[in-house]
């Protein structure tokens, strides 16, 4: 009677045996895709950093570059306005009023701002306008462009 | 050449020979045909220059056609588009190399008065408004620039409009009232008007596949008289006609008012005119001519002598312009 349980327990453990014969291999394949995805997921995050840090840096000084050249434009252009306006068209001086204007509502402290987009196409295409006619009105060959660092020097190549 | 409806034909009046490249582009001058002022024709071609033709004083359709000036060392590069101000004494042209010219007419001679700077690339149209007040222009650059005409023949730019996501084909003012037309590479015709407030341009609507537009590249537009119906062709292989919401008094009947000419890459010109015979769903036009082979290679413009509607134009990848006559056949 006693060699029963024994032989009851040794079938337990052969049948508990038989379950974790299957059980690791299953879960080794399981286990295995987590410790990868946490791999990745690790590396990912320290890469993903790395680069929204360079591409933040390239691009909010693209941005702060051309809003800063316009703003400069703009207090030129109102220093000049102010000394003698009858240099300047109605045209001229609403665009650069509006101009003005622009830069204020420029969102430069939250660039997931849905609007940073339209205004700085609003602000290239007033900045047109005004380096248009004034070239005119001045005779001279001379074009007012914006010519970004970045852009003028091969983006590319410059490690920030 | 084959005929839809009757005894009506395109007669060839004479060939324009001279430019040394494709003509891409024509415009009458609008002060010409009228008191006794033979009728003027501008042409301008990727041969750089722009050639005046106008017509011997002796007779209608009947006097012979001669070079009378050709505007050159001005343009560096191909002139794609001209148009004539509204008086009549100033011609502007754009040109790919991102310049517009404005020239005036000084005794037998054409100088150019002005350059026109801002484009960043290739102008590929010019119009002026009804008034003459204001310039419009297009490039590939995807913008339109309106520009407005100072006393003393100046021009200032009054703004940038940029809407478009590709190249500017052509720009039209509408002929009655300042609102402003566009069409492009991007498929769609925009329409462009000055808020009356705050005295800026912006885009008031826009045609495109949505709202029944075009599914390709839209090369031109134009108006009719009236200004109630505009006509837009397009890489599609379609023309397209629009209407607003304004009525149109037509008081007399000239057979050929409101008919539509089209000049093709197939070398032919067609007219088509409004089925006046009405159907039930709504208007409906009609291939009115074909004029097979009306060039040697493609036409890219054609254009309806604004006084004497019955003369048409065109200009054509072969290097020549040809004047026509629409009539009945004797």
């Amino acid at each position: 009677m006693q060699a029963e349980p024994a032989k009851q327990a040794a079938a337990d453990s052969d049948s508990k045996y038989d379950e974790d014969i299957f059980d690791p291999s299953l879960n080794l394949e399981e286990t295995h895709v987590k410790e990868g995805y946490k791999d990745g997921f690790h590396d990912g995050l320290v890469l993903g950093q790395q680069e929204g840090r360079e591409v933040g840096l390239k691009v909010g000084f693209e941005v702060g570059e051309e809003i800063g050249f316009y703003c400069g434009c703009v207090d030129v252009w109102n220093s000049a306005i102010q000394a003698k306006s009858s240099c300047f068209t109605p045209h001229v001086q609403k665009n650069v009023k509006q101009m003005e204007e622009l830069i204020k509502r420029y969102p430069i402290l939250d660039p997931e701002n849905e609007s940073v987009q339209d205004i700085m196409d609003s602000l290239r295409a007033k900045f047109k306008a005004v380096s248009a006619s004034l070239s005119i009105s001045s005779s001279s060959s001379m074009k007012l462009e914006y010519d970004g660092l970045l852009k003028s020097s091969g983006a590319n190549d410059l490690e920030f | 050449m084959e005929l839809i409806d009757g005894n009506l034909q395109l007669k060839e009046i004479q060939k324009l020979e001279g430019h040394t490249d494709r003509v891409w582009s024509l415009a009458w001058n609008p002060a010409t045909g009228v008191a006794g002022i033979p009728a003027m024709l501008a042409s301008c071609s990727g041969d750089k220059t722009v050639r005046i033709w106008q017509q011997t004083p002796s007779g209608r359709s009947s006097g012979s056609w001669d070079c009378k000036a050709v505007l050159e060392e001005t343009h560096t590069r191909t002139v794609r588009s001209c148009a004539w101000s509204p008086s009549g004494k100033l011609l502007a042209t754009a040109s790919f190399d991102a310049t517009i010219g404005i020239w005036e007419q000084i005794g037998n001679d054409f100088e150019c008065i002005s350059t026109l700077e801002g484009h960043e690339n290739e102008v590929k149209s010019v119009s002026w408004n009804s008034s003459g007040s204001l310039l419009a222009t297009c490039s590939r650059d995807k913008s339109v620039w309106i520009w407005e005409v100072l006393p003393g023949n100046e021009f200032e730019c009054v703004s940038v409009l940029q809407g478009h996501t590709q190249d500017v084909k052509m720009v039209q003012w509408h002929p009655s009232v300042d609102v402003l037309f566009s069409c492009s590479y991007d498929n769609t015709v925009k329409i462009w008007a000055e808020d009356g407030d705050s005295d800026d341009w912006h885009c008031v609507q826009t045609l495109g596949e949505p709202n029944n537009g075009h599914s390709s590249t839209v090369w031109a537009l134009s108006f009719n008289s009236t200004g109630d119906k505009m006509v837009t062709s397009s890489d599609d292989l379609t023309l397209k006609i629009w209407g607003t919401d304004r009525q149109a008094m037509n008081d007399g009947f000239a057979p050929w008012e409101g008919v539509i000419a089209s000049g093709a890459a197939d070398d032919a010109i067609r007219l088509f005119v409004e089925n006046k015979d009405g159907s039930i769903d709504g208007p409906s036009y009609n291939m009115l001519l074909k004029k097979e082979k009306a060039h040697d290679m493609d036409v890219n413009s054609v254009q309806w002598n604004n006084t004497e509607t019955s003369l048409l134009a065109s200009a054509s990848d072969d290097g020549t312009v040809k004047i026509w006559e629409f009539a009945s056949v004797p």
